[in-house]
């Protein structure tokens, strides 16, 4: 659906580390405070609030409360990796329907295992995943990654291109924790986590937090002339869900992108942000979003250049293989590059025609098939 | 030891919905959900339908074969409890009744595991005398 008037305003991160002694709490408040400052918006105009973390605590209103926010307007965007994105949609609708002018849409977590997040319903993990001594989220991606490996002849050197072109995007970009160049060699040799998935293969898990503030456009006028809108979005959950024998090579950002550029032409793209817990993962959503055919996708990433001064940039920051995963901030991660991107704010690593991005977030693992989440959306810089 | 209950190896939680499935595989059966209303074969159990969301679901034994689609070797578990068994082939198995089973192959010759091969269920005791693994052998 084509949005008509909704706006991205400003965006905040924290510092990302390894391990942190702040709470998560801490990690939102930094974020949100930086998004604030960058636009010059005070505390009393945000009339929505949404919170995506892994972490407790993980109810939106008790946030709300302990950064002393008076709302009309909450949501916690818990849906894994394609929370960020799924969160702006709903975002925008409250938006478009007049409920609110201004949402602040945050993710983070702070790498603390002393607050472990309760996932009671989801038995089907614990009966018939983690009864075998499964690997977690690796261990899937590599079930996927060497279907597709031997259905297409897909080559851990393809594979190893995009890590090492995201790497690239990282040096100038001082909030990855990965600042150092990577060689095929490095990528290859790196440990074996889950065959086929190697140690640089997976994000660094570690804390921080970003934020995303989204307004009417008549709001984001008195706000900024960096207008970026949000021109469309689309969402697909569970997709083959009752299928028995799912076609575990293609995710549902089959059908988001072709939901996405029913508005707007492939071609037109400038840049990419693609959600990325694995090189597999964002490899498939190349195919799936068109830009090559189904089986093609080691082939289209040897023929083009993935580094944010290439034809082709994925991932312009790093993307979360090269800056790290704090939780569920990695579904907005993506967006936050874009929206640098789009304003120009991209110091040492602007892409130079930057006007459209496509941003991607998929998440949420279930059983026996590849992704339960997936979003995507479209952004473009107007004067 | 308080240190090993905390990392010890997972067991399921049964529930009302996978009761028999559990009781089956205690019996050395296989099962899986068939609906009587459209007969679609469904795993893992669920309280519904998810061809035609229909709620009366009968219980069928599988032939317990299929083939493996795909593996991967687990050398870190999620789990530390399962360490010193890695790594450990965990299996994509098409059971030939025409689902998606998750598990682990066991047994002779599972280091030379390759997409396709036929495997066997074979049941896995567990350190609950009320419960057993459906695991996979090659055939
Ligand atoms: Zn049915």
């Amino acid at each position: 659906m084509r949005r008509r008037k909704v706006c991205f305003v400003s965006y905040g991160s924290t510092e990302y580390s390894r391990k942190s002694e702040a709470s998560v709490l801490t990690h939102y408040a930094d974020a949100i405070r930086q998004a604030l400052e960058r636009a010059g918006i005070s505390k009393k105009e945000i009339q929505g609030l949404s919170i995506t973390t892994q972490a407790s605590p993980d109810f939106s209103p008790h946030v709300a409360e302990q950064l002393g926010l008076e709302l009309d307007w909450v949501l916690n965007g818990d849906y894994g990796g394609a929370g960020g994105v799924m969160s702006v949609r709903r975002a925008a609708d409250a938006i478009e329907a007049g409920h609110i002018d201004l949402a602040v849409l945050v993710g983070g977590n702070s790498f603390d295992r002393s607050t472990p997040h309760q996932r009671p319903l989801e038995y089907q993990r614990a009966n018939y995943v983690d009864v075998y001594g499964y690997g977690g989220p690796n261990s899937l991606m590599a079930l996927i990654q060497r279907l597709h490996m031997e259905r297409f002849g897909t080559t851990l050197e393809q594979l190893g291109r995009i890590a090492i072109a995201q790497r690239e995007n990282a040096l100038n970009n001082p909030q990855a924790l990965f600042r150092q160049p990577m060689t095929m060699k490095d990528y290859l040799e790196s440990r074996m986590i889950s065959d086929p998935i190697r140690l640089f293969d997976c994000v660094m898990p570690c804390s921080g937090a970003e934020c995303v503030v989204l307004a009417s456009e008549e709001k984001a006028r008195s706000i900024t002339d960096k207008l970026v809108y949000l021109v469309t979005d689309a969402e697909k959950v569970h997709y083959q869900v009752a299928e028995m024998i799912p076609d575990k090579t293609t995710f549902g950002i089959k059908v988001v992108g072709e939901r996405l550029f029913r508005e707007v032409r492939r071609e037109e793209i400038d840049l990419f942000e693609i959600y990325d817990d694995y090189p597999i993962a964002v490899l498939i959503q190349i195919e799936d979003l068109g830009y090559c055919a189904k089986g093609e996708g080691g082939r289209f990433v040897e023929g083009h250049d993935l580094t944010w001064h290439g034809d082709f940039p994925v991932n312009t920051g790093g993307g979360q293989l090269s800056v790290g995963q704090a939780g569920l901030a990695g579904g907005f991660l993506h967006i936050v590059e874009a929206l640098r991107q789009l304003r120009g704010e991209a110091e040492g690593h602007q892409v130079k025609k930057a006007e459209r991005a496509l941003v991607t977030g998929i998440g949420w693992l279930n059983y026996g098939r590849n992704l339960g989440t997936t979003a995507g959306l479209i952004m473009e810089r107007r004067q | 030891m308080a240190e090993a209950t905390r990392t010890a190896r997972s067991l399921p939680k049964i529930n009302p919905v996978d009761r028999p499935y559990w009781e089956g595989a205690a019996a050395g059966r296989l099962l899986l959900q068939r609906c009587n209303r459209c007969g679609k074969v469904q795993f893992f159990p669920r309280p519904v339908c998810v061809e035609c969301f229909g709620g009366d679901l009968a219980w069928i034994q599988a032939k317990g074969s299929g083939t493996i689609h795909s593996f991967t070797w687990v050398r870190v578990p999620r789990n530390p409890a399962f360490k010193d068994e890695t790594p450990i082939c965990y299996v994509n198995v098409i059971l030939d009744e025409g689902v998606i089973m998750e598990s682990r192959l066991v047994g002779a010759g599972c280091e030379r595991v390759k997409l396709g091969d036929r495997v066997r269920v074979a049941f896995q005791e567990t350190s609950s005398p009320e419960i057993k693994l459906p695991v996979f052998e090659l055939a």
